[in-house]
């Protein structure tokens, strides 16, 4: 495996290449996993503690082995840095054309550090990185900014592909994003404050390299073979149309979506929670990168004749949101026009900003107002007029995204880190405790759908590294109620997939979030294995592909190994911060207030939640009490460098 | 005889053409409606809905649930006027 790292010092102009050693693949395969090392590494010689809007926090891209060579569908590039918004452990990925481009440049992985004087952007070309003034793009929203660096890089050798951040991120506001390509967005964690805190506008990358393949003959047969898989699957047709919007009609049926700071769990509007825009809206699918055979993504275009509020936004076009973009308008936020919901996704996208942490935060004031528990004063005093905060308004909704963004009064001041910090913040300025009407995990905003009939789901939440997070764990095996995947990887016991029952949840999210860590460092998209979890299971499907591509052949025994790795590299360095088993928890709602419909009414998480917990830390190997790992289980993963300094922070276990 | 009624969702639906319908079934089990269904609407909602290698309901990207929200398999057995969503099997985004 041969794989390259840029690292670029802001502060200084300096950069450098780095060969990454071939062992290190083996050790973390690749992508989030070798981007975790890095940053791992990092912070063993620069404080932990640091101020993650500072230039000692480190902002690592990569992309995996498989990206860009045909093997597997989608693409996912990852950046991994110290959240500014919550603090602790921070990554997100997105798909796209940017991530492979960055091989075809020349790199699999840049670390960058520091902060440059004045607003810059890195143009890496071909195995050349230069870092360019940017003041002129300083201001421009991220999809702004992309069209003038395409502009001004031009189409030799190849179309540039952009990482972007908007006026979220250039005012540092906890919760903004990095945008790829204008239009897909790394959006969890606070990327972009990250960036912005460097002043470092964009990454730009123009490549026409190629990527280096151990055995290609048995890579075209693999892909060959993994086409035809996804072809002979007949729900893939539904995708293709509909991509993850799929979920809406099913989660209204079940009741699992989050509407208006989930108090309930289905959307309220009759176009919303129905299929019919597809009809009205959609133009046509495609694909997110050059090796996708499904083309869940798509187009949608507004010609202001589908309602009357669809005039405003006559000619808009973007993608199609994707489940949860739609969901926190549609639930969280009670809109109830489909032609805004779209144009919520685009604007949070022009922003840079996270929409689900965003949501999150203004359907919280949006409740405290519908409650009456914050008067017509407290408004004005936190908006610096009156502002109506009605549910579904996107015009008052729009204005407070502004907000946040530009953190220009005090409402964008003090929930620019999301929900659980807003609410924090106020309860303690207003000397009144406001957080049961706060919905997070582990300090992480929400993802707004409906979990609490899901014991498996509310347990990903607690113990995501990087806070609530439906991309770590994935409870599919309950969520789905999949018996035969239960069977499979526990024995052919079959509780796994029982909503009614504690046993095997905790369990479940360890193995799925070892097979998460897994798919997220082979550098693909984690559709195809959400579909079909049996036909595409990390650990024995994609081995082959990995082997063809790097050269490293591992058992899926050994892979799941280095997911398992991977996990507990991103635990460790939570528990550097000071993160315990106290840390591990989600909010009161969740926790204590029962569901109220759908077809799972009446369910709250404490009913199974510490059984969960435990049972969670006892198939990890860490220690019950306290949360924290143990030296044996990091001397089995051949992780005894890591144990050391644990120990030495005195955040491993104690035997 | 039984009846048992189905609601169809996203692709079920698109090769249906329709919301919903009942069926009536001399045997009370999830296979004989999974057959009843396939036999009406053909190959593409046979592959859609059953899974040829192992005779089970088709797993990947489908759900189907009864009225309490209980995912069903092909040895269930049925109550007379139950219902059973055909259902897409994805989340997130």
């Amino acid at each position: 495996m041969e794989s390259r790292l840029l690292r670029v010092d802001l502060t200084t102009g300096e950069m450098r290449d780095e060969l990454l050693p071939h062992a290190l693949f083996e050790r973390w395969i690749g992508g989030s996993g070798v981007n975790n090392w890095i940053m791992w590494e990092h912070f063993l010689t620069h404080d932990i503690d640091c101020d993650p809007r500072g230039p000692d926090n480190i902002f690592v891209f990569g992309v995996g082995p498989l990206a860009g060579t045909g093997a597997g569908s989608g693409v996912k590039g990852r950046i991994t840095f110290k959240s500014p918004c919550y603090g602790i452990f921070g990554d997100s990925a997105a798909g796209g054309k940017f991530p492979y481009m960055v091989r075809f440049a020349g790199y699999d992985h840049i670390a960058i550090t520091g902060k440059a004087p004045a607003p810059v952007y890195l143009y890496i070309c071909d195995g050349n990185a230069v870092i360019c003034d940017a003041r002129h793009l300083w201001g421009k929203n991220s999809a702004e900014t992309h069209e003038m660096l395409r502009h001004e890089l031009g189409d030799y050798p190849s179309a540039a592909h952009t990482l972007t951040i908007g006026l979220a991120g250039e005012n540092q506001a906890g919760i903004a994003s990095v945008v790829s390509d204008a239009s897909r967005i790394h959006a969890r964690g606070g990327g972009g404050a990250v960036l912005g805190s460097k002043n470092l506008k964009a990454i730009a990358v123009q490549g026409s390299g190629g990527i280096k393949i151990h055995n290609p003959p048995g890579l075209l047969k693999w892909s060959d073979g993994f086409r035809q898989k996804i072809d002979s699957n007949e729900a893939i047709y539904g995708f293709k149309r509909r991509g993850t919007l799929g979920a809406v009609e099913m989660y209204q049926h079940i009741g699992g979506h989050f509407w208006r700071n989930n108090q309930g769990c289905l959307f309220r509007g009759e176009e919303v929670r129905s299929d019919n825009w597809v009809k009205k809206y959609h133009k046509y699918s495609e694909v997110c990168s050059a090796d996708c055979f499904i083309a869940c993504d798509g187009r949608y275009k507004i010609d202001g004749t589908e309602s009357e509020k669809s005039k405003k936004y006559a000619g808009e076009t973007f993608r199609r949101p994707e489940y949860l973009t739609t969901a926190s308008a549609a639930g969280a936020l009670d809109v109830r026009d489909w032609s805004e919901v779209a144009h919520w996704g685009k604007v949070t996208n022009d922003y840079g900003i996270d929409n689900q942490d965003l949501s999150c935060a203004i359907s919280f004031v949006m409740e405290l107002k519908q409650k009456n528990l914050i008067s017509a004063h407290d408004v004005a005093e936190l908006f610096g007029k009156q502002q109506r905060l009605e549910w579904g308004n996107m015009e008052d909704i729009e204005a407070l995204l502004r907000n946040v963004s530009l953190r220009d009064n005090l409402f964008g001041q003090l929930f620019h880190d999301g929900p659980y910090w807003g609410a924090l913040r106020y309860s303690e300025m207003k000397g009144q405790n406001f957080m049961k009407y706060a919905i997070y995990g582990k300090g992480g905003a929400a993802f707004t759908e409906e979990m609490r009939p899901f014991p498996t789901w509310m347990n990903n939440m607690a113990v995501a590294s990087r806070g609530a997070d439906h991309l770590k764990g994935i409870g599919l095996i309950e969520k789905f109620q999949r018996r035969d995947l239960s069977k499979r990887y526990f024995n052919g016991r079959t509780e796994a997939a029982d909503l009614s029952i504690p046993d095997l949840k905790g369990a479940s999210t360890a193995l799925l979030e070892n097979q998460v860590a897994l798919i997220n460092s082979y550098g693909v998209c984690l559709f195809h294995w959400m579909l079909d979890p049996a036909g595409f299971a990390p650990e024995e499907y994609y081995g082959p592909a990995y082997a063809n591509i790097t050269g490293i052949s591992r058992t899926p025994q050994e892979l799941m190994q280095n997911g398992e790795r991977i996990c507990n590299l991103e635990k460790a360095f939570n528990s550097r911060l000071g993160l315990r088993r106290e840390h591990d928890t989600i909010c009161e709602r969740w926790m204590h207030e029962p569901t109220t419909e759908g077809m799972y009414p009446g369910k709250v998480a404490a009913d199974m939640f510490e059984t969960v917990l435990d049972e969670y830390y006892e198939w990890r190997g860490w220690d019950k009490t306290t949360g924290l790992q143990t030296q044996s289980k990091l001397t089995e993963l051949g992780m005894g460098d890591v144990a050391e300094v644990l120990a030495a922070d005195g955040a491993l276990a104690r035997a | 005889m039984i009846t048992v009624h189905t609601q169809y969702q996203a692709r079920f639906r698109e090769i249906t053409r329709i919301a919903g319908e009942s069926f009536e079934l001399a045997a009370p089990l999830v296979a004989e409606l999974a057959t009843a269904i396939a036999n009406k609407y053909g190959p593409q909602m046979e592959s859609l809905l059953i899974d040829r290698k192992t005779n089970e309901l088709n797993a990947s990207g489908t759900m189907y649930l009864d009225s309490k929200g209980r995912r069903i398999y092909m040895e269930d057995t049925l109550a007379d006027g139950e219902t059973i969503a055909f259902l897409v099997g994805i989340a997130g985004g």
